[in-house]
């Protein structure tokens, strides 16, 4: 706020919109200091920080190669699973970072598409996330096949000399092209997003070796006038095409469970509540990073208080739709009169063996994020840290109860049994977010980690618009 | 200049412009005086820049839009032959082709070949990769991606330098240079 303060001040007495909100790029910038800030800590040595988090990210990694290992060697079965519970860590795993990453998609190009300003020095970063978050996810279909290395032969359409083809009419196999195509769009949108900011890199480097590294991936690029021609609507078609398909994506991930007949499963509001899961998840995840990062790179003139709190403000909308989801959900099991769907949802979640997990869901997801109602919790980092971290949580419980607690007890008790995750699936799971971790620290450290081509464009437009919003006052001044 | 190796250099006229805006306005007017092969360079893409240098409409939403049709007919055409023509399977005497069913896949492969055609799409129409231009041999290009604003025009063989230089240094720029290829 003191930033918006200072900045009105350097710009004269212009009379601001008490409703006006605070600035996005705080100082006065010019394109050169941006483009100086936003690359400084590129330049510099990894900081102490910097490396241990690495070594830590890395030793989870370590845990993600030994649990693969083992499980590539004795089998799926040092894992929990077990009939009923067939679909367990792997799944909940899969969703739940898959979730993580609509996040991304969702500023980077729902956002774009809205006009949303304040996208602009969070969207690389958020992008970054998808990526990483869904190379985390693919890993759990890929190694519950058991044999990963025929996986490409179940699931892709080729022609093997079993003469069979994949069926069509599954939604699992409407997941494998759901998931590669996002996987694909969304590294397609990154990069070409990122080629203008690399060809700053390039420009800016002092070293031979950058130069020509970052001149590599830079593709040659020159700012050519007629190359922006092309480039702004392929960025702009991109963005128009990754919203529907961030929507299908979840929609279709939670066709895996809709198109079943298992109570707990089959309900129509699946799509739009895991769409709403998925963005509340990931603005979670997008916070618990920037918080920290924003510190440690020095960019909190561009990360502003105004987008940690767009961003509590997006968390606290998702969470309520996903609120009212449970909500539904518990209210058509009772009103649609099917024991199996009412014993489901008010026996087996709320008083079950898993109902610990199913009450700290609610706790997590339904309460947390009330508290953005207040604009004191809302610039508070500490709070907002803490909060997006339980959301994270909640959200991963929310896949656990809806997987396990549906499979476990479905509609013959003699079919019951408990499922137990064994040291296996904890290591797996420990080892992606050591995977992601790892990722995340490198892109941190080598790829500009806010769009500084975004943020110049951003700067020049509302200099223009304070210009001409000048202009307009000195004449609306003269007529009075 | 001649070189033993029959080699042409590219030769081009750069010139810097304090602001966008001198920008837009010189690079019309050297269009006006009749230079063909113009071009802009700037950190981000300005508005009008389009009109200035005297640009068609785009290519790339066509390229899109076929890239798009595309892969709609794939996905359906592959999935109609493969569970309808070639191997039929019959579950519970559902219908053997069902258009609903098959428009998940039918919209995923969609949006992959559109977005595949428009990343590809601006590589293919800028000519990227080139990691060589001769207008990296200026050093004040180097601010071309950083802040500064700078507009190019190629000048073909034959045609005298120093006139376009002129015209460069009439129209408002700061800085005019040539600039030319050096011979690897």
């Amino acid at each position: 706020m003191s930033g918006a303060k200072s900045m009105a001040h350097a710009a004269g007495p212009v009379s601001r919109d008490p409703l006006e909100p605070a600035l996005m790029i705080e100082g006065n910038q010019t394109d050169a200091t941006l483009n100086d800030s936003l690359f400084d800590y590129i330049w510099k040595l990894p900081s102490d920080g910097w490396k241990k988090l690495f070594g830590l990210a890395l030793a989870g990694f370590g845990l993600l190669i030994i649990g693969i290992t083992v499980t590539l060697y004795k089998g799926i079965g040092a894992w929990g699973n077990n009939i009923p519970v067939g679909w367990a860590f792997d799944i909940i795993n899969f969703v739940w970072w898959i979730g993580i990453g609509h996040a991304g998609t969702l500023i980077s190009a729902i956002l774009l598409l809205f006009q949303q300003k304040w996208r602009t020095s969070i969207n690389r970063f958020a992008e970054a996330m998808t990526l990483f978050a869904v190379m985390c996810a693919l890993l759990f279909p890929l190694i519950h096949t058991g044999r990963p290395w025929f996986a490409a032969y179940w699931l892709m359409p080729y022609p093997s000399v079993q003469g069979i083809w994949p069926q069509f009419k599954s939604p699992l196999v409407w997941d494998v092209f759901a998931v590669s195509t996002y996987f694909t769009i969304s590294l397609l949108f990154w990069f070409l997003g990122l080629v203008p900011d690399l060809a700053s890199l390039r420009d800016s480097s002092k070293s031979k070796t950058a130069q020509f590294v970052y001149g590599m991936f830079a593709l040659g690029w020159r700012g050519s006038g007629r190359h922006w021609a092309e480039y702004k609507w392929a960025y702009l078609l991109l963005a128009g095409l990754s919203t529907p398909l961030v929507l299908s994506v979840h929609t279709i991930v939670s066709f895996d469970f809709a198109v079943s007949v298992l109570p707990g499963w089959h309900t129509t509001i699946f799509p739009p509540y895991f769409v709403a899961g998925a963005v509340f998840s990931g603005f979670a995840m997008v916070v618990t990073w920037m918080i920290p990062a924003r510190e440690a790179l020095g960019l909190k003139h561009v990360l502003t208080m105004k987008h940690l709190e767009n961003m509590c403000k997006v968390m606290l909308a998702t969470g309520l739709m996903v609120t009212y989801g449970y909500i539904m959900e518990h209210f058509i099991a009772w009103y649609s009169g099917n024991d199996y769907e009412f014993s489901i949802f008010f026996r087996t979640r709320q008083r079950g063996p898993y109902a610990p997990i199913y009450w700290l869901m609610i706790f997590c997801n339904c309460v947390t994020p009330n508290i953005f109602w207040f604009k004191k919790a809302r610039s508070n980092l500490a709070i907002i840290w803490i909060a997006s971290i339980l959301v994270n949580v909640g959200m991963w419980c929310e896949r656990f109860i809806i997987i396990v607690t549906s499979l476990h007890r479905d509609f013959l008790p003699s079919k019951w049994e408990m499922y137990y995750p064994t040291w296996v699936d904890w290591t797996i799971f420990a080892g992606t977010v050591g995977m992601f971790s790892t990722l995340f620290l490198l892109f941190l450290k080598f790829v500009p980690a806010v769009a500084a081509t975004e943020v110049k464009e951003l700067r020049h437009e509302m200099e223009h618009d304070a210009h001409e919003h000048q202009a307009g006052a000195a004449v609306a001044g003269g007529s009075h | 200049m001649s070189h033993g190796s029959g080699f042409v250099p590219r030769r081009f006229v750069l010139g810097q412009f304090a602001t966008a805006d001198s920008l837009l306005d010189g690079t019309t007017k050297m269009r006006e005086k009749g230079h063909r092969q113009i071009d802009t360079h700037t950190p981000y893409p300005i508005h009008g820049l389009e009109k200035a240098l005297g640009l068609g409409r785009p290519k790339i939403p066509f390229i899109v839009l076929m890239g798009a049709l595309t892969g709609a007919c794939l996905a359906y055409a592959m999935m109609y032959y493969m569970n309808v023509v070639d191997f039929p399977i019959n579950i519970a005497n559902r219908p053997i082709h069902s258009p609903i069913l098959n428009i998940p896949i039918t919209f995923e492969l969609t949006v992959l070949m559109g977005g595949t055609s428009a990343f590809f799409g601006v590589l293919a129409l800028s000519g990227f990769p080139q990691p060589y231009h001769p207008l990296f041999e200026a050093d004040s290009f180097r601010r071309a991606s950083i802040d500064g604003f700078f507009c190019s025009v190629e000048v073909p063989e034959g045609q005298e330098v120093a006139a376009v230089l002129e015209d460069m240094r009439a129209v408002g720029s700061t800085e005019a240079q040539i600039v030319e290829e050096s011979e690897r």
